[in-house]
């Protein structure tokens, strides 16, 4: 039985294959654990810092921040289990991965952040601190939960839209899921027509003295009927108990109810994309290699606008405002420390003696990232990367690495390194990183 | 010319597509962006402004340049099925070497008497050139009676080189077996 409002949750106890359509990478069976692991990961989180305390910082910005690298280390903890290795999609992306992707994602969504924290404060206005509370955490739990299912569709949203061009939204994911899923319940009850047989023939629209046509010719999602589904979720409520997805009081659906055009449109969409992605599993643009090649290409664009613009008017989808920041390049002198206390100090947090200095002799100076940031010390450009990039990458020097992890030192590493506090450390990086996109909208200076 | 890394090119790509502003959308359809890529229609003022405001339409461009590349990259590297060359009437006496119609390949045969080794040559200016060196397939050259001249993969410098497998030098030989050779790729 289907509690539609909730059908995320619910819907694992049927047929889970998941749905892909241009770009997605949150709608398939490994979903279920990504949601399990940020959950998981996240209460550890606040068990090390209490959601009061997130919720007093004021600064959501902080809080953020904070939440962000304690499930990151939660993660990267998790890391071995056989849950976060566990496969994510049908695009070779783990679970844990996609875990991390999702946590970047809520990162640079502020808003989202906002919105939990608003939830949280809702529910502590009613029950005061109920993640004290014994099963507390299931609540907890389920605000986070909350959370990154609305976080999945807005990201899946935009990685469709960014590979094929088309607009959508995260409502319009989640009614493509809701379809998916329709058309899985459908498929079953064809199935098994004898045992449904009133069900099927209310889907159907008339009375069954035989096995049905449809069923055998309903192989694809592409094949489903708009109407069938319209009719099985009419008639849901009478054979289950529960309205249907399209047929609940919220209205959630309501654009559809009426619409069996745009239905059906959705379903063939979700059914050619399957056939194309069955022949060709490799469509998610790869990582290296040429993947940076789209640089040249976007700075060409911009170069020849700069130029010769073409007068006009604007194809622009809609009025925008420009924002186009000015900004001056900080000097290029860096001093490379090496003073005995920066020795005392990568001693005292686990690294190399001369870590710092070694570090920024691996520096390319000439390069553009460390022009631009010349004017930070090196802790705050390695935070820039530590963010950005992540712990590890390729274009790393070794000798920016942690011996013992391989890794870039922590954000607490890379504090204690500075001789600043956690929370200024992170206002300098971002401070650093602002300025970096500042930056970059002054096209000229990439090349 | 100012220095960029892979590490600033990492840097760069993830400050340009990473940040999320509320309400983001795509802000210029396909066909703009699309002649903006081949330089058809430069962006205007306010286009260009859109596209550098909206993250979303930057990820939308850098799937179109990259599925552009990707075509570009099959055009300029056409399938090669293979290619022929005949012995011509000058090529009597001894033989240096024998170039396919095509002009993409060059066998050259270097030594005397019964010591004759033979050398296939790449052209660099070849259309598949770039994508065999890549490929790697395994090569074959026939004679015109479809006898294995030699069989190989290219080396870095685009060459393949094996003894000379027959008894007659190579001039006598090509014009006992058909006056004619092939160079062609063996399916894996």
């Amino acid at each position: 039985v289907f509690v539609w409002h909730y059908f995320d949750e619910s819907a694992s106890n049927i047929e889970e294959v998941g749905m892909r359509l241009p770009g997605t990478r949150y709608q398939e069976h490994g979903w279920e654990q990504v949601r399990k692991l940020l959950g998981q990961c996240s209460l550890q989180a606040f068990a090390r810092c209490d959601p009061a305390g997130l919720l007093e910082a004021g600064a959501a910005h902080e809080g953020l921040a904070l939440y962000v690298d304690l499930v990151g280390e939660a993660l990267h903890a998790a890391s071995r289990s056989a849950r976060a290795q566990a496969s994510g999609n049908s695009y070779g992306d783990s679970v844990l991965e996609l875990a991390f992707t999702l946590l970047y994602e809520l990162q640079a969504r502020p808003g989202d952040w906002s919105a939990f924290c608003a939830a949280l404060s809702a529910e502590e206005r009613k029950l005061g601190p109920f993640w004290r509370k014994p099963g507390g955490d299931a609540l907890l739990r389920k605000k986070v939960n909350d959370m990154y299912a609305l976080l999945r569709d807005k990201v899946d949203a935009d990685n469709y839209q960014a590979a094929c061009g088309r607009p959508c939204s995260a409502n319009r994911m989640y009614a493509y899921r809701m379809l998916d899923t329709a058309y899985g319940e459908i498929a079953r009850l064809f199935q098994s027509w004898r045992e449904h047989a009133a069900q099927v023939g209310a889907i159907l629209g008339r009375a069954l003295d035989a096995e049905p046509i449809e069923a055998r010719q309903m192989k694809s999602i592409g094949l489903c009927r708009a109407e069938w589904v319209l009719r099985w979720s009419e008639s849901l409520e009478r054979f289950t108990g529960s309205a249907g997805p399209l047929h609940t009081r919220s209205k959630r659906f309501a654009s559809l109810q009426d619409s069996p055009d745009k239905i059906g449109a959705m379903l063939r969409e979700i059914g050619d994309y399957e056939e194309l992605s069955a022949n060709r599993d490799q469509d998610w643009l790869q990582d290296g290699g040429d993947a940076g090649a789209w640089l040249d290409d976007y700075w060409r664009v911009l170069g020849e606008s700069l130029e010769a613009a073409t007068p006009g008017p604007d194809q622009v989808l809609e009025a925008l405002q420009d924002q186009l920041d000015d900004h001056s390049p900080p000097s290029l002198d860096m001093q490379v420390q090496d003073s005995p206390a920066a020795v005392v100090i990568a001693e005292r947090v686990s690294l190399p003696p001369r870590f710092v200095q070694m570090a920024q002799l691996a520096e390319d100076r000439a390069s553009w990232s460390a022009r631009m940031m010349a004017g930070d010390s090196l802790p705050v450009r390695l935070a820039v990367y530590l963010k950005l990039l992540g712990p590890f990458d390729d274009s790393y020097p070794r000798d920016w690495l942690d011996p013992a992890s391989g890794e870039l030192p922590t954000m607490q590493q890379l504090a204690a390194l500075d001789d600043v506090s956690l929370p200024t450390l992170r206002k300098r990086r971002d401070a650093a990183i602002a300025r970096l996109l500042g930056a970059q909208r002054n096209d000229g200076e990439l090349r | 010319m100012k220095t960029s890394t892979a590490l600033d090119r990492k840097l760069q790509e993830r400050l340009l597509t990473a940040a999320r502003p509320d309400g983001d959308r795509l802000m210029l359809g396909d066909a703009v962006l699309l002649a903006a890529l081949d330089g058809s229609r430069a962006l205007t003022a306010g286009e260009r402004a859109a596209l550098q405001a909206s993250p979303l339409t930057v990820r939308r461009l850098r799937q179109l340049a990259l599925e552009r590349r990707a075509a570009e990259g099959m055009v300029v590297h056409p399938q090669w099925q293979g290619s022929t060359g005949m012995l011509r009437a000058a090529d009597a006496g001894v033989l240096h070497e024998l170039v396919t119609d095509d002009r993409c390949w060059t066998l050259h045969f270097v030594g005397s008497d019964c010591n004759w080794r033979v050398i296939l040559q790449l052209a660099g200016d070849a259309p598949f050139a770039a994508r065999l060196m890549q490929d790697q397939p395994l090569l074959r050259v026939l004679d015109g009676a479809g006898q294995v001249v030699l069989q190989g993969r290219l080396d870095s410098d685009g060459e393949c080189e094996g003894a000379w497998p027959f008894v007659a030098d190579p001039a006598r030989h090509f014009q006992q077996a058909g006056a004619a050779f092939s160079v062609e790729p063996i399916a894996p």
